[in-house]
């Protein structure tokens, strides 16, 4: 059942996080092995190589592991007041297999909430510990944009020019001119120029439904295809391979994992270092489905912190009307033009902390009509009327964190192997809602600026859950946090969690630039710490 | 997933739900849009019904053919066949709208003029405890929308250039010159 050897490293999870880790490893010639329950995404597969690729989105493509049911998916139920849809992809390249490239680095006052602003928590390490990994992550990712948004830290230029911010971009800029608001060109993980072995993107659009060739930086096609052929061949990624317990040596290290393989028999790697990059439903699970004598209510427990303090973001998106056609069939997704007039807390507002708008252009013909035409007589009416003729305002705020909003095992929902599922439970605290109300205020407000004849929002419940944080999160105190500022359990050493679930809080800004520059810290300290670690 | 609801309608999906959940159901079912193809699950009388529920849902209008002109009936159909859970859901809801129109009108569901049938689905549409109602109208509105005719008459008639989404596009530049007045202001990110 064993492998033989001992390997240095065994990382859980080849996505966001764990895509960047193996690759920041192996090319320090450390030996890599990485168990992911998912396979690689056929290209043949992905939707908009297709004609029906909005409805292939509502199938195998879905968001929703319980909709797209893929052999490595495992149930998610959903429960509180303002219940989470839960958005994840397990596959290589992890849910950034669907996502938008939408691309933030966090600013100062992000990792500083509790010290600024009296609520939340402070991260143990501030955004000078982070920008050289946010450097080497954009480089690697690709990302395009334009250095000197006076709402961030002076930074270096990026690798790639700002993609084109089309028709809905330019009503954007209008609209902060307008009013006085500060706005710049996004910073989008797309390859507007080839860049690094792969095509240019030639604005296909609507990105979360695969791009077709590679030019949105999903981390299939950037780690993983360096991480697979470093030095010593490159890392052991294991594919079809779902981890079913860490296992502990007697001394209380961590030996390894169990794992089910493609055939469904139980396998173990045994590992000197164990790095978790399950994401922020799975590290949970895995750790609170690693129970022993000694962790009986899960490993790297102590604290009783796992699984607790979810984050998803307050989100939404405002849409605006526009008399004259506005083009919305072209343009990337990743948000155009973005402002963050609003981000950082003032004490003028009733809430603290703040969001970003980001825009894009409007939806295709399918996602309209289930959204906002009648059937029957007037349905061809509320198409013209909308089709073609729309912008949408991506909005999204921070939320604290809070022991309530959790993560457990879902005994009653098994996957296929007979583990439990992940069961979300989220309400929005009342700075959140405040928030979301001034978000969704300011986004209409922006939209009239640009000339929308016609504005409509998605509200905020249930909650968009795309965006999952904070479940074992990093901290000085280990009695209110799981792992250490090198991203290190507190109770067990030579156990690492790098990925969305050991982020403190999460700024307002979609996480994936963060949480990757995160696990790349991590890999520099384990790294480091090689000879200690064994 | 986020796009595809409307606000009033959404539920999360749960998979510990005891009533069939179509959104849920349908997730493994895949069937090609515009091919020819006949009925595999209906009988001909209720698949005439059914073709004249969706052409009621979308209607014919100008170059813009009826759902039921572009094979949706046949579609739903396919996709039932692929979900037997399902099947027990449309047979019923089908028979139903029948009833609806024999108790209301005394007369057969597909012998209805427009109007009627209008009425006839508002009212099964308001009693609808199985959500058969919102599984025909989204399996009819994905068969219309992906369908290629429609696509094309889109494209002439709004300007929705569908092919994009395969050929790619061209759009200008950024153009730097618009940030003028935000290069010039103070840094606004606080300092820790
Ligand atoms: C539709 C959508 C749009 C998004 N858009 C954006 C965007 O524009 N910008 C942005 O910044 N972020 C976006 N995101 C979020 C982004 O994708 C995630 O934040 C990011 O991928 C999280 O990284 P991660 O490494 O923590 O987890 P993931 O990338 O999800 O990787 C976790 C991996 O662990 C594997 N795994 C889990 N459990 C086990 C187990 N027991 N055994 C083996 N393997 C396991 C999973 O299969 C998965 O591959 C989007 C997400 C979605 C779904
Ligand atoms: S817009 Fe560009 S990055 Fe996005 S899917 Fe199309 S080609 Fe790919």
């Amino acid at each position: 059942m064993a492998d033989d050897a001992e390997r240095d490293v065994l990382i859980i999870g080849a996505g966001a996080a764990g895509g960047a880790m193996a690759w920041s490893l192996a090319r320090r010639k450390v030996d890599v092995v990485c168990l992911e329950q998912g396979d690689w995404v056929d290209p043949a597969l992905r939707p908009k190589n297709h004609l029906d690729w909005e409805v292939r989105a509502r199938r195998y493509w879905s968001p929703s592991p319980n909709i797209r049911q893929w052999p490595s998916d495992y149930p998610v139920a959903s429960e509180g007041e303002d219940p989470v849809s839960v958005f994840i992809y397990n596959a290589v390249g992890g849910s950034t297999i669907g996502y938008a490239g939408n691309f933030w680095r966090f600013t100062p006052s992000d990792f500083r909430v509790r010290s600024l602003d009296g609520a939340g928590v402070d991260w143990p390490i501030g955004y000078d510990d982070l920008a050289p990994f946010y450097t080497i992550n954009e480089r690697e990712m690709g990302v395009a944009g334009l250095a000197g948004d006076p709402w961030s830290p002076p930074r270096e230029p990026l690798p790639l020019p700002p993609a084109p911010i089309g028709p809905h971009g330019k009503l954007m800029v209008d609209g902060c001119e307008k009013l006085g608001w500060d706005w710049w060109p996004t910073e989008q993980a797309i390859t507007t120029i080839p860049y690094d072995g792969r095509p240019a993107c030639d604005l296909k659009g609507y990105c979360p439904f695969g791009c077709p060739q590679g030019a949105l930086a999903t981390v299939d096609v950037t780690y993983w295809r360096k991480a697979l052929r470093s030095a010593r061949n490159g890392v052991d990624l294991r594919t079809n391979a779902r981890v079913r317990e860490i296992t502990l040596h007697p001394d209380g290290r961590a030996k390894g994992a169990l794992y089910y393989d493609t055939d469904g028999h139980v396998r173990e790697v045994r590992a000197k270092v164990v790095v978790l990059a399950a994401g922020g439903l799975g590290t949970p699970r895995l750790l609170l489905h690693s129970t022993s004598q000694r962790h009986p209510d899960g490993l790297a427990n102590s604290s009783g912190q796992v699984g607790k303090n979810l984050m998803v973001h307050v989100q939404t998106f405002v849409i605006g009307r526009f008399d004259d056609p506005v083009q919305d069939w072209r343009g990337t997704w990743g948000g155009a033009v973005s402002s963050r007039q609003f981000y950082e807390t003032d004490p003028a507002n009733d809430y603290l902390r703040g969001f970003v708008m980001s825009i894009n252009p409007g939806w295709s013909p399918l996602n309209l009509a289930l959204q906002v035409a009648p059937w029957g007589a007037d349905h061809h009416q509320a198409m013209d009327n909308y089709l073609n003729h729309e912008a949408v305002l991506f909005c999204c705020g921070e939320d604290l964190p809070e022991e309530r909003n959790r993560v457990e095992l879902d005994w009653d929902n098994l996957d296929r192997f007979g583990m439990p599922g992940a069961k979300t439970w989220y309400a929005f605290d009342s700075n959140s809602k405040k928030l979301g109300k001034a978000m969704i205020g300011h986004g209409t407000e922006l939209m009239g600026a640009a000339g929308a004849s016609g504005i409509r929002d998605f509200g905020l419940s249930p909650a968009l859950g795309w965006h999952l944080m904070g479940t074992a999160r990093m901290g000085t105190d280990p009695a209110k946090s799981v792992i250490d500022a090198d991203n290190r359990s507190h109770d067990v050493p030579n156990l690492f969690i790098a990925d969305s679930s050991s982020l403190p809080t999460g700024g307002g800004v979609n996480p994936t630039s963060t949480i990757q520059a995160v696990a790349l810290r991590c890999a520099e300290r384990i790294w480091e710490m090689r000879s200690e670690l064994g | 997933m986020a796009y595809d609801w409307r606000k009033e309608e959404y539920e999360v999906t749960r998979p510990g739900r005891t009533r069939i959940d179509y959104r849920l159901e349908i997730g493994r079912a895949l069937v090609p849009i515009g091919v020819e193809r006949g009925f595999a699950v209906l009988d001909p009388d209720r698949a005439e019904l059914l073709r004249a529920w969706v052409s009621a849902i979308i209607p014919a209008n100008g170059d813009r053919p009826a759902a039921g002109e572009v094979g949706a009936a046949e579609y739903i159909d396919a996709i039932v066949f692929l979900t037997p859970r399902l099947r027990g859901v449309l047979l019923d809801a089908i028979d139903m709208v029948e009833r609806l129109a024999a108790e209301r009108l005394a007369r057969h569901f597909v012998g209805c003029s427009p109007p009627e049938h209008t009425t006839i689905l508002e009212a099964f549409e308001a009693n609808d405890p199985l959500d058969a109602f919102p599984m025909v109208r989204d399996l009819t509105y994905e068969a219309y929308y992906a369908h290629p005719r429609v696509l094309e008459i889109l494209r002439r008639e709004t300007g929705w250039h569908y092919e994009v989404a395969f050929s790619g596009s061209e759009l200008e530049p950024f153009d730097e010159a618009l940030l003028t007045r935000v290069r010039s202001v103070p840094p606004r990110y606080r300092n820790v």
